[in-house]
């Protein structure tokens, strides 16, 4: 069977998991060039089949593992899968995101995409080895850690070449931030992992041995070797692969972005000893990546001293040593370390475990909570020790754990007694490492964001950074120098409208956002134009910058839908009061706020959506070949004017 | 006989396959880690070493080969495809597992050394190397830290 284009293997999985049932479908070739691959066909198939009744841990959801074309043809740090399903911590668009190797041997085996459905009368696993997909008894697996599953599988099957992504405990138990996990590498956002549990199902295995073609193979490869000269001079790209994204901890922590004490200041007085500068020095071991991949974030480490002394496969990221250090204000490395470890072994999301035991945290300081409700734990600032006591209980849903395990939106509904004025989230979801208050644009994108706090939906590092040189490249001369400030709120909107196409197409095309694409490179960049290159080269689609552009748009205005449809609208763009109207007390932020009502009118009237409402009009859907999402949305009554 | 083998420390090798990319590109002008001459592996959480010919002197798969296939050129063996049945018995015969058969057409495939996954090392640490050069990089490396101790100790 071969496909129109290269580079898609032209085949998906269906799996009807109630009914024992797998199929193969033939990859349509609209689909593959109005949503290009990974996240946006998660998009479309979530539209298409998961409706508003639907509950996210009922069999009725579907949960899609998807690549994208680049996936599997070697372009650097193009190993990335996407997961979604609508999401149970948030109840709208869910997907998620993750690198190593499980995404190309996908490809290898040929498929772009499995879509499952329903729910297994017993724990199963998919095996999938190029044409066979079987579904296999996981009776022996549930209960497992996500490295023991991995292991067994592998020895099981006897090939370690073998790729799995699994669920852990949590995911099992259903707790709502649960992640998914392959070789130590997370989709953990959305609670993915509960998705898997909910449907009995402990992991996905594939082993592939086939050819992924691209359409000029000769200027494919030479523009990979163009590209990857860029990379070796690039300052950026340098400092990132000697410490990874712990790099960012001093520098984030010195303009006060960084979230400390549950959001209560964004300066870590011992930032320094949490910083990458330190990991290397003190704990790395060496550097590892995925298939591909030139930026090797994943860098395991060892401790040395005891009690958490061992050898882990991956150092904490950015976002963990955020979430499980000064967020909580905890500063023992070896234990956020250990704790990052035992998230990953169990399937939990960091960063909403984090987030989650820090607004816990909070409301212990205010009286709020006591130890009457913590099961005797003293969640005081800093105490790594009830931090490590707590993951396995929200794990296997035990005590004051199963409370945490519901997100602490839900707990804080449970709890009452004003506990929801220290909720730190964005439709229900704990915000990822970024105080808006400090950079402006991350404020914008959290409130925005398809699948609630999110700094990667829209990734706005521009100004992150500083950098007027792709500031001008991308946007011209005359946004300059208010878009490079990150306390300035003034043209954020354009920032974060293109950095949400640009990132739609990054999770559609599997590439990875922290390597040179949304970080634009000292030395060049990645952008629009250049990705419409790659696509041509890869698969032979004869797409211009702008039409890559606007399937960028059609993902994300789809996205906007389905959570329209869902019930949504302006309401839901909001940030905390702790960011729109309490100043942040130090740092280089202080005395700043979030202008979030100027930044949304501004942003809202780029999309062209609905200033009001934040609906979408009939007319911009249509504009971007969704008209039957418009007529959906009209029946409804969900279409503005 | 002077010869170089393609070498990387498990330590610096990231294990991110990009060696397998270029190899796969330059051979077969695809990608298929199934057609690469060289294979990572990696195990646990440490460790990445890829599977290469390691241009043995006195071969099994050369000395094996019934039909004598595999022929030295240089500093290197190289597979005679014109000769070569695939029967497999160089890919029995390698202690390393580093001789396969092509999917396709069936016959033996190895590393002629080309070069290529070298030039597309991320971290630039695979490398060919005299392997008496490796012996006098631990050597040096040991008597470096043999030094400290002593003078740790004010014996030297």
């Amino acid at each position: 069977m071969s496909f129109k284009y290269r580079g898609y293997a032209g085949e998906i999985i269906r799996v009807d998991l109630t009914n024992n049932i797998v199929t193969k479908q033939p990859l349509d070739v609209k689909l593959a060039e109005n949503f290009i691959g990974g996240a946006g066909f998660i998009t479309k198939i979530l539209w298409d089949e998961v409706s508003p009744e639907t509950d996210p841990l009922s069999p009725e959801n579907r949960l899609i593992f998807a690549v994208g074309p680049l996936c599997g043809t070697g372009w650097p740090v193009s190993c990335r899968f996407e997961v979604g399903a609508k999401s149970p911590l948030t109840g709208i668009y869910g997907d998620s995101s993750c690198c190593g190797h499980w995404g190309p041997e996908l490809k290898f085996a040929g498929y772009d995409a499995i879509v499952f459905q329903g729910k297994a009368s017993k724990p199963v696993y998919l095996w999938i080895n190029d044409n066979s997909v079987r579904i296999m008894d996981a009776g022996d697996l549930w209960g497992k850690t996500t490295g023991e599953t991995e292991e067994i599988i592998r020895r099981d099957l006897g090939d370690h070449r073998i790729q799995v992504a699994s669920c852990g405990p949590a995911g099992e138990n259903l707790v709502r931030y649960a992640s998914i996990i392959s070789q130590r590498r997370a989709a953990a956002r959305c609670g993915l992992g509960a998705v898997m549990g909910s449907k009995n199902l402990k992991a996905v295995a594939v082993r592939g041995s086939k050819d992924v073609k691209t359409e000029n193979p000769k200027e494919f490869y030479e523009f990979m070797k163009e590209i990857i000269e860029v990379y070796r001079n690039d300052f950026y790209i340098l400092d990132r692969i000697k410490f990874g994204t712990p790099i960012l901890v001093e520098l984030m922590n010195e303009i006060s972005r960084w979230p400390v004490k549950n959001f209560q200041t964004g300066v870590f007085p011992y930032a320094k000893e949490i910083g990458g500068e330190r990991i290397r020095k003190e704990y790395r071991i060496k550097d590892r990546g995925g298939f591909g991949c030139w930026a090797t974030c994943e860098k395991p480490v060892q401790v040395k001293n005891q009690p958490y002394a061992g050898i882990y496969a991956k150092q904490p990221e950015y976002e963990t040593l955020s979430a499980l250090g000064a967020r909580l204000w905890i500063r023992d490395l070896d234990a956020i370390i250990y704790a990052n470890e035992l998230c990953d072994e169990l399937g939990l999301d960091t960063i909403s475990t984090g987030g989650t035991i820090s607004w816990a945290m909070e409301c212990y300081e205010r009286g709020i909570l006591t130890k009457e409700d913590t099961d005797g734990l003293e969640l005081t600032w800093g105490n790594h020790e009830a931090l490590l006591e707590l993951i396995p209980k929200i794990a296997y849903r035990k005590g004051f754990g199963a409370i945490l395990a519901e997100g602490s939106f839900r707990a804080a509904q449970k709890i009452g007694r004003g506990s929801e004025k220290y909720l730190m989230t964005v439709k229900k979801m704990e915000i990822a490492a970024q105080d808006g208050r400090a950079q402006k644009s991350m404020g914008l994108a959290h409130a925005v964001a398809s699948r609630g706090a999110d700094h990667l939906k829209a990734f706005p590092l521009v100004d992150e950074l500083g950098r007027e040189e792709p500031i001008k490249a991308r946007f011209g001369e005359k946004y300059l120098p208010e878009m490079a400030q990150p306390l300035s709120p003034k043209y954020k909107a354009y920032e974060v409208k293109d950095g949400e196409e640009l990132c739609a197409l990054c999770d559609s095309l599997s590439l990875c956002k922290s390597s040179g694409t949304c970080l634009p490179l000292y030395t060049g960049q990645i952008y629009f134009e250049d990705m419409a290159k790659i696509l041509k080269l890869a698969t032979g689609m004869r797409v211009s910058g702008e039409e890559l552009r606007r399937a960028g748009e059609r993902i994300v205005n789809l996205q906007r839908a389905f959570n329209i449809r869902e019930g949504l609208s302006k309401n839901d763009d909001t940030l905390p009061d702790r960011f729109t109207k309490i100043p942040a007390p130090e740092g280089a932020a202080k005395g700043h706020v979030v202008e979030l009502e100027k930044m949304l009118d501004e942003y809202y009237g780029l999309r062209g959506w609905d200033q009001k409402t934040g609906l979408i009009p009939g007319k911009k859907l249509e504009e971007l070949g969704l008209d039957y999402v418009a007529e959906e949305l009209k029946r409804l009554g969900k279409i503005p004017f | 006989m002077s010869r170089k083998i393609l070498y990387i420390d498990p330590l610096e090798c990231t294990g991110c396959r990009n060696c397998e990319i270029a190899c796969s590109y330059i051979k077969e002008g695809l990608m298929n880690p199934q057609k690469s001459r060289i294979r990572v592996v990696r195990i646990g959480a440490t460790f990445d070493s890829p599977i290469v010919c390691r241009q043995c002197v006195n071969a099994p798969c050369a000395q094996s080969c019934p039909v004598e296939a595999i022929e030295r050129r240089g500093r290197v063996w190289v597979v005679n495809t014109e000769k070569c049945i695939g029967c497999g018995i160089c890919v029995q015969e390698c202690p390393f597992g580093a001789i396969w058969l092509h999917p396709d057409n069936g016959t033996a495939i190895k590393c002629d050394q080309c070069g290529n996954c070298v030039r597309h090392c991320p971290p630039g640490k695979l490398r060919f190397i005299d392997p008496n050069d490796i012996a006098y990089e631990r050597g040096m490396k040991h008597s470096m830290k043999l030094k400290e101790l002593l003078e740790e100790k004010n014996e030297l």
